[in-house]
């Protein structure tokens, strides 16, 4: 090739991706600034109104509810799927990530008629665990959506603590219950946190799974993303748009705690603490 | 007092068959064996990671191959000293007081004890990540013997040191165990640190116990090729240590790093030994003038015997015997570092 077609070659290469980099970038902060130009000038009003308050609460009591129900579950699955050995583990582990596969309306589907149909689910609702149409279908269909993801966080994390550690530990007189708690639950610590601000985030959000579980009635199952929805097939957009804009604000501070405490080892920021 | 009964166990590409060890009480036996043999699957059988596939291990009358790890009163130290990263050095020495339940008396007096012991008043609030080699190795036999185990496993203690501190480090081993006393299993790779340390030596090969016995018997009558390979140290040399010198004859002296008196062994690799024909000026503290007595072809290279007052074996590559024109009865110079030197 000649000396000029090389040159000329890789100032396309260079030219192709930064394009590309400044293109999707420019794509996305553009798109979210719609948004919040239009929503942040009414977003005091609306947070004083009884509708976005209603929604904020329940938004935050559901997500908050849910992320602890993920925590409680995928803090045992996640250890056992790192460190135990057994037949058919591996149809187990897809199966524990289906729920990340599934359109979250199809998960809502599933919901509905494993607790609107089946006499388990009559069974719970007579003695008054009401799923369907009710805040509590809310926290189940974030906790079913979302637990995956917590999953696959800590385990993750687990994967990359030394057994050895707790082996030792071990040695030192602990029993396994012990050394679980005092070794590996510390050491996953950031994983652990990594894995909250990402789920609680996504149940901040979830939509399509609550609203075949729960319903989108106002003021009763009304989160933000259903009042988001609610306003705007109403044509209230000023609400919608508030609405709209405290999601937005809330995901990038997610993320961005996420990123600080999903990157960093642990060993490297107790450290640099010391 | 330990008692390792017909043992066999296969993990992956390691395998142990039939392994029958007998340690007895207050004994710092090592196990010797290359680098991928199963030594450390040996310890971790021991206590407990792993069940045996076949096979028991006893203290005493007790079977405790059937107990869980913490019933096994156990110190166990591994090759790069698995301390835990989330605990400065004074919570983890105090791990296993807190989980054993000892009294907080009695746990404050050993605490005390030990850490005076291993000189670590120094480290206790730093984490293990700002630790160097030693000063972790350290941390770790604390944390191990603060519990009062029956017996030390010490996984490769000194292979992750470079060779001065490695020296340092087997002098301190060398004294907790004189102190202390606690039987003690150590596996290693390197022969010399049997000679040093062991009051028996087993030699492991393709996960079966090949040989046992003390240290010199096993070196001086192996009683197969391979045992007779392995433990092949060369070098070694008897004299009285003055300080950091050894006086090997009259006019012949050692330097080394380590202070000692008294009679002395040291072994020196033969390739930390270099040959020049003319006097290296360098800052390697022997040189001692010889001449050479026998040469061997080994490979590329050259296993060069020179008698300097004592014989040494040098390996030497064919480039440097062809340069220098190396051969029976040329005068050379022998020229090594003290570091080099390793007093037994």
């Amino acid at each position: 090739m000649e000396k000029s077609e090389v040159r000329g070659q890789n100032i396309l290469f260079t030219a192709v991706i930064s394009i590309s980099i400044a293109f999707l970038t420019g794509f996305i902060i553009l798109a979210i600034s719609m948004v919040l130009l239009k929503g942040l000038p009414n977003i005091i009003p609306s947070i004083l109104s009884r509708e976005i308050q209603f929604a904020i609460k329940l938004s935050f009591a559901t997500s908050i509810i849910s992320t602890l129900l993920c925590i409680a579950v995928a803090v045992p699955v996640s250890y056992g799927m790192s460190r135990l050995e057994f037949f058919g583990k591996r149809f187990v582990s897809t199966v524990l990530d289906i729920p990340i596969a599934l359109p979250p309306i199809v998960s809502g589907v599933a919901l509905l008629l494993l607790f609107g149909t089946t006499d388990f689910g009559h069974a719970l609702a007579a003695r008054g665990i009401q799923f369907i149409f009710t805040p509590l279908g809310i926290i189940l269909a974030q906790f079913f959506v979302n637990v995956p993801y917590m999953i696959k966080v800590l385990g993750s994390t687990m994967n990359d603590i030394d057994p050895r550690m707790e082996f030792v530990a071990r040695t030192l007189g602990c029993s396994r219950l012990q050394a679980f708690f005092k070794i590996t639950l510390p050491l996953a610590r950031s994983g652990l946190m990594a894995g909250i601000v990402i789920t609680w985030a996504r149940a901040l959000g979830e939509f399509g799974a609550a609203l075949m579980l729960a319903g989108a009635t106002r003021l009763k199952t009304e989160t933000l993303p259903v009042s988001l929805f609610l306003n705007m097939s109403c044509g209230d957009l000023k609400l919608a748009l508030a609405a709209a804009s405290i999601l937005i604000i809330i995901s990038v501070l997610s993320l961005f705690l996420f990123e600080i405490m999903g990157g960093k080892q642990y060993e490297l920021s107790r450290s640099s603490l010391y | 007092m330990l008692r390792i009964e017909n043992l066999s166990k296969k993990l992956g590409s390691f395998e142990l068959t039939d392994i029958n060890l007998n340690i007895e009480k207050d004994e710092y036996f090592i196990v010797l064996g290359p680098t991928g043999t199963g030594k450390t699957v040996l310890l971790e059988l021991i206590a407990g990671m792993y069940q045996p596939d076949k096979g028991s291990i006893w203290f005493g009358d007790t079977k405790i191959s059937d107990l869980y790890p913490e019933q096994r009163s156990i110190g166990f130290v591994y090759q790069d000293y698995a301390l835990f990263p989330h605990l400065t050095v004074k919570e983890n020495i105090f791990f296993g007081i807190k989980c054993r339940g000892i009294d907080v008396n009695e746990g404050n007096k050993r605490f005390k004890e030990i850490v005076d012991f291993l000189n670590i008043e120094y480290l206790l609030d730093r984490f293990p990540s700002t630790l160097s080699g030693g000063e972790q190795q350290r941390t770790a036999i604390a944390r191990a013997l603060v519990t009062s185990p029956r017996i030390l496993l010490l996984d490769e203690p000194l292979s992750a040191l470079d060779p001065r501190t490695k020296q340092i480090f087997q002098e301190e081993l060398r004294r907790i165990h004189d102190n202390l006393k606690t039987t003690t299993l150590h596996i290693t790779h390197d022969f010399s640190e049997a000679m040093a340390l062991g009051s028996q030596v087993g030699v492991l090969h393709n996960g079966e116990i090949m040989q046992v016995g003390k240290p010199m018997e096993v070196f001086r009558h192996p009683n197969s090729h391979f045992v007779a390979d392995f433990v092949g140290a060369e070098n070694i040399i008897e004299g009285n240590a003055r300080g950091k010198t050894i006086e090997i004859s009259n006019s012949i002296n050692i330097e080394t790093i380590i202070d000692k008196t008294g009679p002395s062994t040291l072994t020196i690799r033969p390739e930390d030994i270099i040959l020049s024909r003319e006097k290296l000026f360098s800052s390697a503290q022997n040189n001692i003038p010889g001449k050479i007595i026998n040469m061997i072809h080994q490979g590329p290279l050259y296993r060069v015997t020179v008698d300097a007052g004592v014989a040494l074996t040098a390996l030497v590559t064919m480039q440097a015997v062809e340069e220098m024109g190396l051969q029976k009865d040329v005068p050379v110079w022998v020229t090594f570092k003290s570091a080099a030197v390793h007093v037994l």
